[in-house]
């Protein structure tokens, strides 16, 4: 308990504030549902809770994807009609809690974080957010259309074949790797 | 770089927004919700992204420092070269907390934005609070591609090495050396010479130079009579730093000092003021590395002598009295040893020196408010009855030392020893019995 406190204690301010941003996105996200009809019960809460604080200790950790998809998995059970603005919400939340865990990772601990370096993230992050709303209106949009033949179909292989290439590549010899 | 770490590989963002990507759409198809569509588009984005900008190239980082040899107190800047860092765009550097180093910035831990491929890495300031030799530790360093996708190592980088020099503490003497014996130099020597303190009036002899007549005298008593100096000569300086333990603890230059820190600087700043004075000066270090360097004069002889002093290695050595006993001490020479006064073998050379005739000045260097560093389990009550007696033997030796006539000065800065030097000049030119 005291070790854990003293990393704490030595984090630097601008670190502190991307590790409490880790703690809140998930939160956020998984509590959006609540206006959609949908409010968590509180051991999804406190679990969410319990998840999200490891992340923040650890951002470059494998917990971080198990965050993001018990978010996902939430979503998922709790909606049968997704397309409640509130969404657009819980997109936005696990977004910041992401890049936040991506700023925080570039470095130890004890170092602040370059504010350069954070205006490229906002940046950055803006730009992939636009496909937000805009995926979102589209499908608002096509909701009350009848389903083409073999979509679905098409998109699984679209989704299996993105997957597959970029298992691919990320398994492939990087520079500076023994490839014997 | 060998190291294994010295590769690109993907980050914990990259996979985590591919899993999260990849699963949501997968999740939305099987389910048909199109909300996890919506969720997972900024995580294709960035996933997508990061997989554009795999590294193809390995980059090679070599840490240098502008200065290897400096003075306490003074700073340099370690800087990085990185080769083959197009695909970098983001660079960390994590430096060692070596002790006795101030680095800036704090931790020595900085990153920055690679300005482009030539442009320079981020710096690191480094300043030694005390001498001596200090090893900086490994750094370690990292590179992140655009969009974060790919890191390189941290790739730990072999620490430097920094010799400190001790501080050139103001010091200045305008005393005389007590057995000048050179050929030139700046101390009045006791016998007559064309110098330039005057020594006397006398009588014209066959040989003197005309410009020596002084005429007033001349005029009025009616013969030629001549103005006759001392001589100016050189001397010897042995400085005998003891070494065998640092007594207290070295806050740095800016801190406390510890009582080889005042050994070193006071010796560091009495040769000095020797060396430019046009003495010759000479050093034995009493300790584990028994470092000698012999007499010289100079600004090249000056820097051997802070050198060495810097790296000057503490502790016992196995015959101290043998040892300490053959310092090859010659007639002209001053003997300055500065010492805490804790071991018993530096009492008895400065009270053999000093029986000899030789002129010898001990600085005490033991800080006033020093206290024993205790080891664990060790009782504080019985440590400090045992720093008691010790520092009692330690009066008693002062006060031998004294009763012999070997003058004991605490380090005080400039003008420590003028008063001493100058009863030991003075001494010097009186009748002695000296024990052979």
């Amino acid at each position: 308990m005291n070790a854990a406190l003293t990393s704490v204690a030595e984090l630097s301010r601008s670190q502190l504030v991307l590790r409490a941003l880790i703690v809140l996105g998930p939160m956020i996200a998984v509590l959006a549902a609540g206006p959609a009809g949908h409010w968590p019960p509180w051991w999804v809460a406190a679990g969410m809770l319990a998840l999200a604080g490891v992340f923040a200790a650890v951002p470059e950790s494998p917990v971080g994807g198990g965050v993001m998809l018990a978010v996902l998995g939430w979503w998922a059970v709790a909606l049968d009609d997704g397309l409640h603005p509130a969404v657009l919400v819980a997109a936005v939340a696990l977004l910041v809690t992401h890049l936040a865990s991506v700023l925080a990772s570039y470095g130890p601990g004890e170092m602040p974080v370059e504010r350069a370096l954070v205006w490229l993230w906002v940046r950055r992050g803006a730009v992939v957010l636009l496909g937000v709303p805009l995926v979102w209106g589209l499908a608002v949009l096509l909701r009350d259309q009848p389903d083409q033949p073999g979509v679905w179909v098409v998109g699984l292989v679209a989704g299996l074949v993105t997957t597959v290439v970029a298992a691919v590549v990320l398994t492939a010899p990087q520079p500076g790797e023994d490839r014997g | 770089m060998t190291s294994p770490d010295a590769r690109w590989r993907p980050t914990a963002a990259l996979g985590r927004a591919l899993v999260t990507a990849a699963v949501a759409v997968a999740a939305a198809l099987l389910f048909g919700d199109p909300s996890l569509v919506v969720i997972a588009v900024p995580f294709v984005a960035l996933s997508t992204l990061g997989l554009l900008h795999r590294p193809t190239r390995v980059p090679t980082c070599q840490a240098r420092l502008d200065h290897v040899a400096l003075h306490e107190g003074q700073g340099t800047t370690s800087r990085l070269s990185v080769t083959d860092a197009d695909d970098a765009e983001y660079l960390t550097r994590s430096h060692g907390r070596p002790p006795y180093v101030a680095v800036r910035p704090q931790r020595g831990q900085v990153g920055a934005l690679l300005a482009g491929p030539d442009g320079p890495a981020p710096t690191i300031e480094l300043s030694p609070r005390r001498w001596g030799r200090r090893y900086l530790g490994d750094e370690k360093v990292a590179l992140v591609t655009p969009w974060a996708g790919y890191r390189f190592g941290p790739v730990s980088l072999a620490g430097q090495q920094l010799r400190v020099l001790p501080t050139t503490a103001a010091y200045d003497s305008r005393a005389d050396a007590p057995q000048p014996v050179g050929l030139v130099g700046a101390h009045r020597s006791q016998r007559p010479g064309g110098g330039t303190e005057l020594a006397g009036i006398r009588p014209f002899m066959a040989g003197d130079r005309l410009r020596r007549v002084n005429w007033r005298v001349s005029l009025r008593t009616g013969d030629l009579h001549v103005v006759s100096t001392r001589a100016e000569e050189d001397t010897g300086v042995l400085l005998v730093v003891d070494a065998l333990a640092d007594h207290g603890a070295s806050g740095g230059v800016d801190g406390t000092p510890s009582s080889l820190d005042l050994s070193v600087r006071a010796a560091s700043a009495i040769a000095e003021h020797h060396v430019r004075s046009g003495d010759r000066v000479a050093l034995r270090v009493v300790g584990r590395g028994r470092e000698l360097v012999g007499f010289g004069t100079g600004a090249r002889h000056l820097r051997r002598l802070q050198h060495t002093l810097a790296g000057l290695r503490v502790g016992d050595v196995a015959e101290a009295d043998a040892g300490v006993l053959q310092l090859g001490v010659t007639a002209g020479t001053v003997v300055v040893v500065l010492s805490p006064m804790l071991a018993e073998s530096i009492g008895a050379v400065a009270a053999t020196l000093t029986r000899r005739g030789v002129p010898v000045l001990v600085v005490d260097t033991l800080p006033p408010d020093v206290r024993p560093a205790l080891v664990t389990e060790t009782d504080p009550e019985v440590a400090a009855l045992a720093w008691r007696m010790r520092s009692l033997e330690r009066a008693a030796v002062l006060r031998r030392l004294a009763s012999l006539g070997c003058p004991v000065v605490a380090w005080r800065g400039p003008g420590t020893i003028d008063d001493v030097l100058r009863r030991l000049a003075r001494r010097a030119g009186q009748p002695r019995v000296v024990a052979r």
